[in-house]
């Protein structure tokens, strides 16, 4: 028998532990009780008291007034929502809160969307009785921020928006000064939101019920009459949004509360960086390079040229002349487009994307492993953890909102291990940071595992009845010479073998990764020792478990699925594979090169040696982001045609010999798998702008005008097909998606998987391997020369290149990329905060402004790559992985010194 | 309050305390910097905000108060003794006016005057020696008539800490539940207003299953008028820290924490001398007398804020976040102090145990009432021609607590404020109806409280009383719930107004603030401030119909 308890005299079912609020909520409706200090994503909380209701013990019993907002429902209790009591105390809150509060509700922003405008209509306030008395109208409006406002005068001291800093986002940037009736919320030490360390999210402007705290796109006026669902295309987190628009035009952006993926929750990026949408820099007409000059044409022009210049380079060099960049910006649609036209129309394996430089090495460890390229668990999984190993990555940065939640997993208690040659945001939070030379993860994960081993603490069972060669590795790694490793990690051993034990402790521990561990010569070893290590502890196959890798652009995981990459077709097949070879023929109806195709760095190779001719390359600025700028753009202009397409003319746009102008995430339509394999909706919210096409139906067209018969781009079109030969799409239609997606694989009949390798592995057993550490081809042969180590990194504010993020208001927050800087090499180079430094590798040299910190150790130094003005990959090398050939991004050799001009040789 | 707060702040343990260290920033010139401030944001991960936040709520951590000398006291005993003008204008020929502080209620309410200077507190007539004190820092005993009547619980003499300490030592050779029982057959309720069992509170927190587990004691005697647990830290040290030290033997916490106010600077130094008595005789520590039970104490000075006596308020402070007061469920006793097991009692709960263990649970049963067992301390005023603290048993009339303790006023009174502001106030006619226990004032529609006295003698206008009562209400709300935040704001504008002629008071309006308050408020500061002014309305409604529009 269920418990129940009574409201309004009639009997419900209640939930054990739930508050009286929820009862009613979820019996009667979201508006039986009015509230005002309650918000779905925040703790209760009690300061409004307007939820009050009264609560007798037994029928016609002495009642209580009790907040129903934190008070649990009592069985066989009487719950009483609308009292003569109650209707007095609601009514004299909203009074005495009247009292306090301007009363110019016909001109302010959230006119007609204003949750004490609601409760004061529900409870009926007519007059405020009080005379005249103290009050906090004459606040000034804060209006310092490029996004964030507030105005204090219209705060009703509900706290929402501090909760969310805390609760949501986890920064405590918002606080309340003072005490009683002359409390007030402050920034930082009463700063303005410019001056304070906001991080911008939107969280405090979203909890807010009134417009005390807001943003300057007005994102709770109710002046918008649409609202679209979509997913964000920042980062593989996937954050659903809810876009407000009116008359086409975006108005504002708010993240749903009910949202799996984001829970009510989001970015500055994604919230507030979507202006550089419609902004005037925008591509807006095809481009054919005509006499050394980009000349806007009509799409038929460039069709015909794309159609006849493809065909004649494919008829006077092969197929494998040509070579594409898919998107993993894209929907999966337009990633599984791309790979069908070079694969089934020009007939090459020459086709890859952004996964190379990013996250190969991942699929292709995890693949070996486990046999399957993707996160074992979901992020939900944070709440059933007590242990988090985040090795290279720095989510808080890179992927916020996922970063929001390993945060307060760790400040509600559970262990954290950082493994990051920065002292990272979340290396604050961690019980262990431990901070390695970059380079050496695969020494340092063999030192976890040697402590791991030595202290007896390995999932035995788990290992005898999942994992192979468990004793290989066991041998290889207890005959390591642990103080050797040391010396090469610098990393004191009892350090590492503390983080090891409390990691093996666990009861379940949760792994994340990111570039800091793919983007290494070693690269995907250190992803195949992560999957050791969760394999040792028996870490995978359980609830708040797993290897979990942060996908860096939003579809990173949906192109390599789509088979956006050189030697396995969509879904993963293997193109030499003569079996598989063949399904794909009779899908495609044509023949499919068997051959594996070049990946990206192979193709700028190709390029310079006169082998590839041509190259088509959505949404990525290779010039600006792949390593070694001089010899990228040497490749690219050894090109007969190079084919971009693009929203801005990037650095790799302005090398086109045709330029495409495609759409944004928010001009189309079509699916994005997150990082924890979420097949989600991308819904148009408007219109592409006059002049561009969305970037399926592009290629669609140059497939139809090369004589492929593809019909017109319709997302649930292009969905049907690829669920027929993608095999973990095999349940998936646009339809069933619903509001949140799945999590493939998903079965034909629809059921999707929150988690992986449950019971066996995809491989069947799970394959351990042991690798020596090897030091990088960079250090070994530069070392000398250049001591000093420069690792790349990610900014907040900015996304990959910036051509979007630096169209935004986010510009005003980050203007620059710098260099970090150790105060001890700053001295000993006589270089002071703020000042240029020369940084030169045996490529080339770069001049950029220093900025002197101890989040990083002496002799090393760390960028970002979000600045054309600075064009920091004109240093970074050509090392690569060398199993996915992933560049090296975050270990490269260089020296500084104190800058006396500009160094930038492009 | 904020679960990640107390996680972090958690995370540094007791010895590394944020709000001890907020305390001690200020020292020098009154309130910390702002360097100070992002230093220990960062240090602890809180957020400038935070620490900003937190500071700026406390009477002696705000920025205001930079550069404050001296502090007058404004509590209620020493505002209806009308002595304060005077002291204010003889601390006014020694510093500016801006250097000039007030204090509420330093507990010297049996011979007001009082006021705080360099550390120390003075009153009666000391502020006619304020050149002496200001140049020689001399410091004059304070003393006061004590006296117990019938069994001697609280006040017994101390008789050494061998002899003190030697029923904690039997008590560590026994099982916990066992000594839990004789706390619970004792019946003892919470002394510090509320009434709850003691022995209830320990078992809650001993059965929940956790490592790390707190005794916090309130010595946050904030209500005006009371100064009983000032005798009991002052004269009777080691009664409080015993009581502690069986608490968190009972539950299994191993640090006890005395949270004392900022007012009472001699208690603080008075207890921490008593702590280090017991370290030098390895009576606190690490496996104390080998019984494997470890237990270690530290003071924690408040700073300057009524509310932090409501003990989740009082747990918020001690993490350094704002002491808003927190919702219940969880109680302390499952997620307190840095989010786990916390059970906080009163000065005078704790100092009763120590003759609990010694005589027995029963013992202590047999004084008193049956429902109100054992004794109380009571305090009374400059009102009373003898004024001190006195120990009697529960159930004693009221009359005999005037008559042959106080042996009378020294002018006539016409009402008796007992309890503390959130008491109730007795009417002269309504004396003979009580005797000193729960039950007999809360059937009467009074409330014991901590059994302060503060008498209103017939010349004070109890307009300009309710008016105290609101600016106290107001000055001291946290802020947190809309009821007591704005109400008892907008109530003390009523009571202005109505003083000054300028607005008569709606009586309906007045009535729906004071529903609004009582039943509306999250806690009891803005819940029980109704209750003395609706006796007020009730017992004195002649002196105060003019004041009302209808």
């Amino acid at each position: 028998m269920n418990k129940t308890a009574y409201i309004n005299d009639r009997l419900y079912e209640l939930n054990t532990g739930e508050t009286i609020l929820s009862f009613v909520k979820r019996h009667m409706n979201d508006k039986a009780i009015p509230t005002l200090c309650d918000a779905p994503n925040l703790d209760p909380f009690g300061a409004c008291r307007v939820c009050s209701v009264d609560v007798a013990m037994e029928a016609g019993g002495k009642t209580k007034t009790l907040a129903s907002c934190h008070t649990p429902v009592s069985e066989n209790s009487y719950i009483y929502t609308d009292t003569d009591n109650i209707h007095r105390l609601r009514k004299n809150i909203i009074e005495l809160v009247l009292t306090d509060h301007p009363l110019d509700c016909l001109t302010c922003e959230v006119n007609g969307n204003c949750e004490l405008q609601d409760v004061a209509a529900q409870v009926g306030i007519r007059d405020v009785r009080y005379p005249a008395g103290d009050n906090h109208l004459h606040y000034e409006k804060d209006k310092s921020h490029p996004y964030m406002t507030s105005d204090l005068s219209k705060c009703i001291n509900c706290y929402r928006c501090v909760r969310a800093c805390d609760e949501v986002q986890g920064e405590f940037i918002l606080s309340m000064s003072g005490r009683g009736f002359d409390s007030k919320i402050i920034k930082g030490l009463d700063n303005s939101f410019m001056d304070s360390d906001c991080v911008s999210c939107g969280a405090c402007a979203q909890a807010c019920p009134t417009s005390a705290i807001s943003d300057v796109f007005q994102s709770k006026s109710v002046t918008s009459a649409e609202k679209t669902r979509t997913i964000c295309t920042y980062c593989g987190v996937g954050c659903n949004l809810e876009v407000s628009t009116k008359n086409g035009e975006i108005l504002s952006i708010q993240a749903p509360y009910e949202a799996e993926a984001n829970q009510g929750h989001t970015c500055l990026k994604g919230r507030y960086a979507f202006k550089f949408y419609n902004h005037p820099d925008r591509l807006k007409s095809p481009m054919i390079k005509k006499n050394g000059k980009l000349e806007e044409v009509s799409w038929e022009e460039v069709y015909n040229h794309l159609a006849q210049k493809f065909t004649s380079i494919k008829k006077e060099h092969g197929p494998d002349a040509i070579a594409g960049i898919s998107s993993a910006r894209t929907p999966n649609e337009e990633n599984y487009l791309m790979q069908k036209f070079m694969r089934a129309v020009i007939g090459t394996n020459n086709i890859d994307c952004c996964a190379r430089v990013c996250h190969s090495p991942t699929a292709l460890g995890m693949q070996r492993t486990f046999g399957t390229g993707a996160a074992t668990n979901s992020i939900e999984d944070l709440d059933h953890t007590d242990c988090i190993l985040i090795c290279g990555a720095n989510p808080t940065d890179a992927h916020p909102v996922t970063g929001a939640r390993i945060k307060q997993t760790a400040m509600k208690g559970a262990t954290l291990i950082v493994i990051d040659p920065r002292r990272i945001e979340l290396a604050k939070y961690a019980q262990h940071h431990l901070q390695l030379r970059p380079g050496t993860n695969v020494a340092l994960l063999n030192m976890m595992m040697y402590y791991i081993f030595s202290a007896g603490l390995e999932d035995k069972e788990f290992l005898d009845k999942r994992c192979e060669d468990h004793e290989m590795l066991r041998e290889k790694i207890l005959g390591l010479d642990i103080d050797e490793m040391e010396q090469i990690t610098g990393v004191e051993k009892e350090k590492v073998k503390a983080a090891a034990i409390a990691y093996a402790s666990a009861n379940a521990a949760m792994e994340f990764h990111g570039l800091g561990v793919t983007e290494q010569s070693q690269g995907t070893f250190t992803v195949m020792q992560l999957a050791d290590l969760a394999m040792i502890t028996g870490n995978i196959g359980k609830k708040g478990a797993g290897v979990n890798p942060l996908r860096g652009q939003n579809n990173v995981q949906g192109a390599a699925d789509m088979g956006a990459q050189p030697h396995q077709g969509a879904g993963y097949h293997d193109v030499t594979d003569p079996i598989l070879n063949e399904r794909y023929n009779t899908f495609y109806g044509t023949k499919v090169p068997q051959h594996i195709g070049y990946k990206i760095p192979e193709m700028f190779n190709a390029a310079i040696n006169g082998d590839l001719k041509s190259m088509w390359i959505i949404g990525e600025d290779v010039v600006q982001t792949d390593p070694n700028t001089n010899k990228v753009m040497k490749a690219l202009s050894s090109l007969d045609m190079l084919v971009v397409q693009e929203l801005f003319m990037t650095e790799t746009a302005k090398m086109a010999d045709v330029l495409l102008p495609g759409a944004s995430f928010l001009e189309k339509s079509g699916t994005f798998t997150n990082g924890e394999r979420r097949i989600q909706k991308v819904q148009q919210v408007v219109e592409p702008i006059k002049g561009t096409k969305s970037d399926g139906q592009i290629i669609i067209d140059v497939m139809n005008r090369m004589g492929y018969q593809q019909p017109d781009y319709t997302p649930d079109g292009v969905l049907a097909e690829i669920s027929q030969i993608v095999p973990f799409f095999a349940g998936v239609t646009w339809n069933n998606l619903g509001e949140n997606g799945k999590q493939w694989p998903v079965a034909k009949d629809g059921t999707d998987s929150k988690m992986i390798h449950i019971e066996e592995f995809k491989r069947g057993k799970g394959k351990l391997y042991y690798f020596d550490f090897k030091e990088s081809p960079e250090i070994e042969e530069h070392g000398k020369d250049y001591p000093y180590i420069i690792t790349t990194n990610r900014e907040l504010e900015h996304y990959n290149c910036g051509a979007m993020t630096r169209r935004t208001g986010n510009v005003e927050l980050l203007t620059e990329d710098v260099l970090l800087i150790h105060p001890n090499d700053a001295k000993a180079n006589h270089i002071e905060d703020g000042d240029m430094v020369c940084v030169e590798s045996p490529r080339g040299k770069v001049d950029i402004k220093s900025f002197v910190t101890n989040e990083v150790k002496p002799g090393i130094l760390s960028s970002t790559f979000h600045f054309p003005e600075v064009m920091l990959n004109i240093i970074t090398s050509d090392v690569t992985d060398t199993e996915a050939l992933c560049p090296e991004y975050k270990v490269v050799s260089c020296r500084i010194r104190k800058s006396k001009g500009k160094y930038k040789s492009v | 309050m904020s679960k990640n707060l107390s996680e972090l702040s958690g995370r540094k343990g007791v010895e590394e305390n944020l709000f001890d260290k907020m305390g001690k920033l200020a020292i020098e010139t009154g309130a910390p910097s702002e360097e100070d401030l992002e230093t220990l944001a960062n240090e602890f991960l809180i957020g400038k905000s935070t620490a900003f936040g937190t500071t700026t709520f406390y009477d002696f951590l705000k920025p205001e108060n930079k550069g404050k000398k001296a502090y007058a006291c404004n509590g209620s005993a020493c505002l209806c003794a009308g002595t304060q003008p005077a002291v204010i204008a003889q601390l006014k020929t020694k510093f500016k006016a801006e250097e000039i502080g007030h204090m509420t209620c330093l507990g010297r309410c049996h011979e007001n005057s009082a006021f705080y200077y360099n550390g120390t507190n003075y009153s009666g007539n000391s502020i006619k020696n304020i050149d002496e004190i200001v140049t020689n820092k001399s410091q004059k005993i304070d003393s006061y008539h004590c006296e117990a009547v019938g069994n001697v619980v609280l006040t017994e003499t101390y008789e050494g800490l061998a002899n003190h300490y030697a029923p904690f030592k039997s008590a560590l050779k026994k099982d916990p539940t066992k000594i839990l029982e004789e706390i619970k057959t004792s019946g003892i309720r919470g002394r510090g207003g509320a009434g709850f069992p003691m022995g209830s509170k320990l078992e809650f927190c001993k059965n929940v299953d956790n490592e790390t587990k707190f005794i916090i004691c309130n010595a946050d005697e904030g209500d005006p008028g009371a100064y009983s647990d000032r005798y009991l830290l002052e004269q009777r040290p080691h009664s409080v820290l015993f009581g502690m030290m069986i608490s968190g033997y009972v539950t299994g916490a191993s640090w006890g924490i005395l949270y004392i106010r900022a007012e009472y600077p001699e208690s603080v130094a008075i207890i921490e001398n008593a702590i280090q008595e017991l370290r030098d005789a390895d009576l606190i520590g690490e496996n104390i007398d080998e019984s494997g039970f470890n237990f270690d104490l530290k003071v924690i000075q408040a700073q300057g804020s009524y509310i932090c006596g409501e003990e989740t308020a009082l747990i918020n402070s001690i993490e350094g976040q704002r002491p808003e007061v927190r919702v219940r469920p969880p109680y302390p006793a499952v997620q307190g102090l840095f989010n786990k097991p916390t059970v906080v009692n009163n000065v005078e709960t704790l100092a009763a145990v120590h003759f609990i263990i010694k005589n027995g649970g029963s013992a202590y049963a047999e004084i008193g009432t049956g429902k109100s067992t054992g004794t109380k301390l009571i305090c009374l005023d400059s009102f009373f021609n003898r004024p001190g603290v006195y120990e009697i048993e529960m159930g004693v009339s009221l009359n005999s607590v005037i008559n042959d303790l106080g042996q009378g006023f020294k002018e006539p009174v016409k009402a008796l404020h007992i309890g503390g502001p959130l008491g109730g106030i007795v009417p002269e006619k309504k004396f003979g109806d009580l005797t000193i226990d729960f039950e007999s004032f809360s059937t009467n529609g009074f409330l014991l409280g901590h059994a302060s006295v503060v008498s209103i003698p017939e010349t004070f206008p109890m307009i300009e009383y309710l008016e105290h009562l609101f600016d106290f209400a107001s000055y001291e709300s946290c802020g947190k719930c809309f009821p007591c935040r704005l109400g008892t704001k907008r109530g003390q504008e009523l009571m202005t107004k109505a003083i000054t002629g300028e607005h008569k008071i709606d009586r309906y309006l007045l009535e729906d603030l004071l529903h609004t308050l009582e039943v509306g408020s999250l806690c009891a500061h803005g819940g029980g401030i109704p209750l003395p002014i609706k006796n007020t309305l009730a017992y004195f409604d002649d002196e105060l119909s003019d004041y009302f529009a209808n």
